[in-house]
């Protein structure tokens, strides 16, 4: 493997699409959050099933916008499957989901 | 001639219902510059994604040192040592030249910077890629390829958009590569650069390619019969 995680986690590339994932958070949390008040459910909340979806919809967005963009090339030619540099994404959006839902 | 390191065997591809490529074959050979000519249209970058897996066929195999890969992917074969270059830009434009050539080659500046001089692509390093020029952005691309040192190098359309300076160095760039025991396998229209770059010549037409032998003895309406007399 040519990239190796610690190197990746430190990239500016990896920091932006911390960004770019960031607001995607904010937007799929809001439309969510907007959702489960219109039926009831406490709006901030943290819901498995429903992290698990909007956490998948987030990722396969900037899975998208990335490719769209090429650099999915990119990476691949530093060894690093886009699938594979977007994992440590995952935690990051279940740590906000239920650190948002502690301080509801 | 040593074995080929990458090939692509007796490939079949259809496009919208359009047959692209019926028993096609191609292959790089460590130490030589091998280029791949056909009309637009023709099938090259086709089967360039099919080389690094960007593509299914729908008939033949891809080979890596002579065995078969069942299912390549890009960043699979790059960490065997290839490096595959698309005809569409590919880096990220939020970032500066230096920045991808440290992500790329870690080890500090010392270990990249002389290739980025090389290649001429010191004047815009701490610039942002997004502002490049298409000469300047390709040239940085083939410089952080070369940064890799690959084992492969797979170029679909290398010189295009450059001026003559900077093809002269991505040409310089092609043979240090070979001189070093890569593999170079390009895409290209241009005759002058196959005459003064390739070792090898495929020709790609009608879906079936050709080793040219003796290609600088040959006219060039000889290599492809799309090419004028």
């Amino acid at each position: 493997m040519r990239l190796t995680v610690s190197v990746w986690l430190r990239s500016p590339l990896f920091r932006s699409y911390l960004r770019g994932f960031f607001l995607l958070w904010i937007l799929v949390k809001g439309t969510n959050a907007f959702l489960a008040g219109v039926v009831g459910l406490p709006p901030l909340g943290f819901r498995p099933g429903t992290e698990v979806i909007a956490c998948a919809i987030e990722l396969l967005a900037l899975g998208a916008f990335i490719q769209r963009d090429a650099e999915d090339i990119l990476l691949a030619n530093l060894g690093l499957p886009l699938w594979t540099a977007l994992a440590p994404l995952l935690p990051v959006h279940f740590a906000l989901s239920l650190l948002l839902s502690v301080f509801a | 001639m040593t074995a080929p390191l990458l090939a692509a065997d007796s490939i079949d591809c259809r496009r919208g219902g359009r047959e692209v490529l019926r028993a096609a074959y191609v292959d790089a050979v460590p130490g030589a510059v091998t280029a791949l000519v056909g009309r637009s249209g023709a099938g090259k970058t086709t089967l360039f994604e099919i080389l690094v897996g960007r593509r299914h066929p729908d008939a033949g195999q891809v080979r890596w040192d002579g065995a078969p890969v069942p299912r390549p992917s890009l960043a699979g074969l790059a960490r065997r040592g290839l490096f595959y270059h698309p005809d569409r830009s590919w880096l990220a434009a939020g970032l500066t030249a230096a920045d991808h050539f440290a992500l790329a080659v870690p080890g500090g500046r010392d270990a990249w910077e002389p290739v980025a001089e090389s290649l001429g692509v010191t004047a815009w390093l701490e610039r942002r890629v997004g502002v490049l020029s298409g000469g300047e952005l390709r040239l940085t691309e083939l410089a952080l390829g070369v940064a890799l040192r690959p084992r492969v190098a797979l170029l679909d359309e290398p010189f295009r958009g450059l001026e003559p300076l900077h093809r002269e160095r991505v040409a310089g760039a092609l043979r240090a590569l070979a001189a070093g025991n890569a593999a170079v396998l390009y895409a290209d229209h241009d005759v002058v650069s196959v005459l003064r770059t390739a070792d090898r010549l495929f020709s790609l037409e009608a879906g079936q390619t050709r080793l040219v032998s003796e290609f600088r003895e040959r006219p060039v309406h000889e290599w492809y019969h799309g090419w004028p007399r």
